[in-house]
């Protein structure tokens, strides 16, 4: 391929490297001895994860990362999978409408969405930032879940559920025995999706602080725009290590492409 | 499946989610934020569209949208395509290669340009070396757009790879031996057949270009704002509710007229291909 095709394998190389020489090139930065963002690095030390993990903002903002991201998966798919099971088996009048009204906080820029809360929840109704944030993410992943756990159970043939009727169960045991473990590899991909997205975003979450409260993305932005340190590259490499770790996780769950790849 | 009542009771909780928590708020700031009413909003709209130092914002914007969109095209596709003719293990691991910066946040991936674009970075060493001086790409419209760029590839190859993965390679094959060079046959069979694909990736990655806001702010700064970067300081550092609404009405049509326009498109080209 590559003595096939050199102007394609050119391309793709400088593709890659430009997806993914930064990220490099911060890890290398992160175990600098020195104290600049340097490359290549002054000497090998590992004082900037030390420094990372005395930093305390940044160990209250993980926490609430963490939570956010929990609370607002959990209420994104307890919204969105009985609403898809509804878009998918009801006869819904204008189900191609309500559809794409579920799909509409993906169009909104995130940043105008963010905004937005902050002006009418946080400062209108005096919600704390923990909450509103919990809203808003919530808001941004109902469309990944609604349309994760809608694809799944579009594949699944609907007599399915019929036969089992038909065959005497009643509504419940129906969902319980044969819908519910249709769904289940799509509410599997969209928590796993759902997650991630949440614990990522930075354009919502940006407006969205508070005394001591911040996501960690926010948190590490601010920090970049005021200090020089590799402190940032610390905890960048440290996410790293865990973003592999799930990334690895989801391969044997669900197929890591298939999950991140929508 | 015959009864509506039980199926129409799933769908209020996350209706009612949608309009309290999404559609209320987002009419409500676009239109009449706290300090201002349509009027106002309407008013400090047009100063943006007129004002000679806020027009060139929206023209930045738009411009590093557009050239985002035309690199990751221009790579993004060849790499799909690459993905898409590769043997099963390799196509599978360069995809996991090509996905995975979508699972770090952009303050991870953008803050390596710092160290390569500043002053003193990998750019600015190679520049003293080669004698050309001080060479700051930082805080320049072409960091923006570099930094765009590796943000959003991913979503242009896994858009192009989704149409290229369902095109039979056959096709090209038949070109080729009907005496089609390489070139022609991707340029003749291959592209147009992948378009739909494309033009999905097209449109994400120029929606996504122009709400982005973390790579703007940490590679342009306050020297090369976009509409994104202005809108927080709006907010932030002025504090002007209406002013800060005219931005975000700006954004928020740019994006969905990009939308619909590609909707449009691709309608256009599934009736008559």
């Amino acid at each position: 391929m590559i003595l096939r095709r050199p102007l394609l394998s050119l391309l793709t190389a400088i593709a890659f490297v430009l997806m993914l020489g930064p990220v490099a090139i911060l890890i290398g930065v992160a175990f600098t001895a020195g104290s600049t963002l340097a490359f290549p690095p002054e000497g090998l030390s590992l004082r900037w994860f030390a420094a990372a993990l005395e930093y305390r903002p940044f160990i209250d903002a993980f926490g609430t990362s963490v939570l956010v991201a929990l609370v607002s998966t959990a209420l994104a798919l307890a919204l969105g999978v009985p609403a898809t099971l509804a878009l998918q088996r009801g006869r819904i009048p204008g189900r191609r409408v309500v559809e794409n009204l579920f799909f509409t906080p993906i169009i909104v820029p995130e940043l105008v969405l963010g905004l937005a809360l902050f002006q009418q929840v946080m400062v209108g109704l005096q919600i704390t930032a923990l909450g509103t944030l919990v809203i808003g993410h919530t808001v941004l992943l109902l469309p990944y879940t609604v349309r994760v756990v809608g694809a799944s159970l579009a594949l699944a043939d609907p007599r399915l559920e019929e036969a089992a009727r038909g065959l005497g169960a009643g509504p419940v045991r129906t969902f319980l025995r044969v819908t519910l473990p249709v769904m289940a590899p799509g509410i599997a991909s969209a928590t796993i999706l759902a997650f991630i997205t949440s614990l990522n975003n930075v354009p919502l979450s940006l407006l969205l602080t508070g005394p001591g409260v911040a996501t960690l993305p926010v948190e590490m932005l601010n920090y970049v725009q005021s200090s020089f340190d590799p402190v940032v590259a610390a905890v960048s490499v440290v996410l790293l290590v865990l973003s592999v770790a799930v990334a690895f996780a989801t391969e044997r769950l669900a197929g890591f492409t298939k999950v991140f790849g929508r | 499946m015959t009864r509506r009542g039980p199926m129409l009771a799933l769908l209020v909780p996350g209706l009612a989610v949608l309009v309290l928590a999404f559609l209320y708020p987002v009419a409500a700031t676009l239109l009449a934020p706290p300090d201002g009413d349509p009027a106002t909003v309407a008013r400090e709209t047009g100063a943006l569209l007129s004002d000679p130092y806020l027009l060139p914002v929206i023209a930045r914007t738009i411009r590093v949208a557009v050239l985002t969109t035309a690199i990751c095209l221009l790579l993004g596709f060849p790499v799909a395509y690459l993905i898409s003719r590769a043997p099963a293990r390799w196509a599978g691991r360069l995809l996991a290669l090509a996905v995975f910066p979508l699972m770090l946040n952009t303050v991870v991936r953008t803050y390596g340009w710092i160290v390569v674009l500043g002053g003193n970075g990998l750019v600015g060493q190679v520049g003293a070396a080669l004698g050309l001086g001080r060479v700051q790409l930082l805080y320049t419209e072409t960091a923006i757009v570099l930094g765009l760029v590796q943000l959003f590839l991913p979503l242009m190859i896994l858009s192009a790879y989704s149409s290229l993965a369902q095109q039979d390679p056959r096709l090209e094959e038949a070109a080729r031996g009907l005496g089609a060079s390489p070139g022609r046959a991707f340029r003749q069979v291959v592209f147009p057949l992948a378009l739909p694909g494309a033009l999905v990736g097209c449109t994400l990655v120029f929606a996504g270009a122009v709400t982005a806001f973390t790579t703007p702010q940490l590679l342009g700064g306050s020297r090369e704002r976009l509409l994104s970067t202005l809108l927080y300081s709006r907010v932030n550092v002025s504090l002007d509710w209406p002013a800060a609404s005219a931005v975000a009405l700006v954004m928020t049509v740019l994006v969905l007229a990009v939308s619909a326009l590609s909707g449009r498109l691709g309608k256009i080209g599934s009736t008559t291909s």
